[in-house]
């Protein structure tokens, strides 16, 4: 036992003190969290914003046609056009947007960890934005048309009455995604980022060691997690108060 | 158009499938003020699509519906505005579950009036009174029963101070034990002056309460007068048999 000891802690030694060689974890993990968090934002504007474009226009498109003009073949085109983003967006592998951002689109940027964030950032619209529509088509209609009655125009209806109960009822599934996005971001390494994954995998370039390097870049991911998730966890239980 | 008329139909039409099925099919109609129009018919009649269209939640196919001295079905017309002046009580209550009763009834008020937050509160706690549940201003709706929600919904309405409320079978959804407490806060909004479009079944607070009843079938108004001339003297048949059936 006294052996197994002293080998795992010569092991650590080799792969994380040695050299400063923990510092291709603290590098990787910063730019994973970096990479995770504005492409998260990214993910939530773009996400609202095809939502707020699908739903307004199925739910208005019978007035709209009603009224004519050039609202109505405005906001067809740009249904269209979302509807377009979506399919593309999920039906093709993450790795292999990143990789045609990376290599074609922004053939002659520096930075990788901007592209990275760029394209993180649209896949995740894409996902969120349909999370953001189930969760608006899955309020009554009831409470549009209470809202509407009231004299809210659809914005205010949709600000002020619908939303607020949107976001209580996405946020496990919000959550699930950010978690998804998290770690989909170990594909970085592909187009040469040092994030988490490709850190580890650095030191194990180096060490030969076989386990020591993924061990900890796994354990560092599921730390994560549990963090994001017991963050959420909190606010879900302040937004869920009102119910009781 | 006499100073009395609240509102005006003329000619209203909804079709769906390019005029295959004709929900409504040309109702003219005259709310005047301080009336109670209650509208009864069997289901499938057109009678909520005709009260749902008086504050376009339908959009009608054709006519005109003049309210305001505007005519509100026409196009580019700021629906929001008249909306504020025509309160709706739906079947369901559609109380919104996030707020509490308080913020149930000011958001609108508040939001769109521009009353302060107090103001609002002040007229909706003596609204609540009204209907004796100013204890639960600080509840939730979950926590009420459905005869609580929908008398809620009622004061929610109110809150806005408007012309005219429009029930869409209020007491439908409602165990029977609680029709009465709704039927009552109704009974007392129309002595008060209130004018009230109400489409139900309840064929007792259509003869109680009623100043005109409208009887609809096959989207079209069939038969109109005051309740002892419908429900005592119906000169139509679809009218008797209306009548031989739910009486």
């Amino acid at each position: 036992m006294a052996e197994w000891f002293e080998k795992v802690k010569n092991d650590f030694i080799l792969n994380f003190v040695v050299d400063n060689r923990w510092k291709n974890l603290t590098t990787g993990l910063k730019n994973t969290i970096i990479i995770t968090i504005f492409a998260a934002i990214i993910g939530v504007l773009i996400g609202l914003i095809v939502a707020a474009i699908r739903t307004t226009y199925d739910k208005n498109k019978e007035t709209m046609k009603k009224n004519g003009g050039i609202g109505y073949w405005l906001m067809t085109f740009f249904n269209g056009v979302c509807k377009v983003y979506l399919s593309i967006f999920r039906g093709t592998p993450i790795v292999v947007q990143l990789m045609i951002m990376y290599f074609i689109i922004f053939m002659s940027a520096k930075n990788g960890v901007i592209v990275a964030i760029i394209s993180f950032g649209i896949n995740s619209g894409a996902y969120v934005a349909e999370i953001f529509r189930g969760g608006i088509m899955s309020i009554d209609n009831g409470q549009f048309e209470a809202g509407r009655s009231l004299g809210f125009n659809y914005l205010q209806t949709m600000l002020y009455i619908v939303l607020p109960q949107v976001i209580k009822n996405i946020l496990p599934t919000l959550l699930n995604e950010f978690i998804a996005l998290l770690k989909e971001t170990s594909v970085s390494g592909y187009v040469g980022i040092t994030d988490l994954t490709r850190g580890g995998y650095i030191i194990r370039g180096i060490t030969f060691s076989p386990y020591m390097p993924l061990f900890a870049i796994a354990i560092i991911y599921y730390i994560l997690v549990m963090f994001l998730t017991y963050i959420v966890g909190i606010v879900e239980r302040r937004l869920r108060k009102s119910e009781r | 158009m006499s100073d009395n008329t609240l509102i005006r139909v003329r000619g209203l039409k909804k079709h769906y499938n390019d005029g295959a099925v004709r929900a409504l099919d040309g109702i003219d109609a005259d709310i005047n003020k301080g009336e109670v129009v209650v509208i009864i018919g069997p289901s499938g009649s057109g009678k909520s699509t005709f009260l749902r269209s008086l504050n376009l939640l339908e959009l009608p196919t054709s006519g005109s519906i003049i309210f305001d001295g505007e005519d509100i079905a026409a196009k580019h017309v700021n629906i929001n505005k008249h909306r504020q002046k025509m309160g709706m009580v739906f079947q369901h209550f559609n109380l919104f579950p996030n707020m509490t009763i308080l913020k149930n009834m000011t958001i609108a008020p508040v939001k769109l009036l521009k009353l302060p937050k107090a103001e609002a509160e002040k007229t909706a706690l003596e609204l609540l009174k009204r209907v004796g549940l100013e204890d639960r201003a600080d509840a939730y709706p979950s926590q009420l029963s459905g005869g609580q929600k929908q008398r809620i919904a009622i004061v929610r309405a109110l809150c806005m101070n408007p012309d005219v409320l429009l029930f869409d079978e209020p007491t439908s959804a409602l165990d029977p034990e609680m029709v009465g407490e709704v039927l009552d806060v109704m009974k007392g909004l129309a002595k008060t002056g209130m004018t009230m479009v109400v489409v139900t079944h309840e064929m007792g607070f259509a003869r109680e309460v009623g100043s005109r009843v409208i009887f609809m079938a096959d989207g079209v108004i069939v038969e109109e007068g005051t309740p002892s001339e419908m429900f005592d003297n119906p000169k139509s048949d679809r009218l008797k048999g209306f009548l031989a059936k739910v009486l």
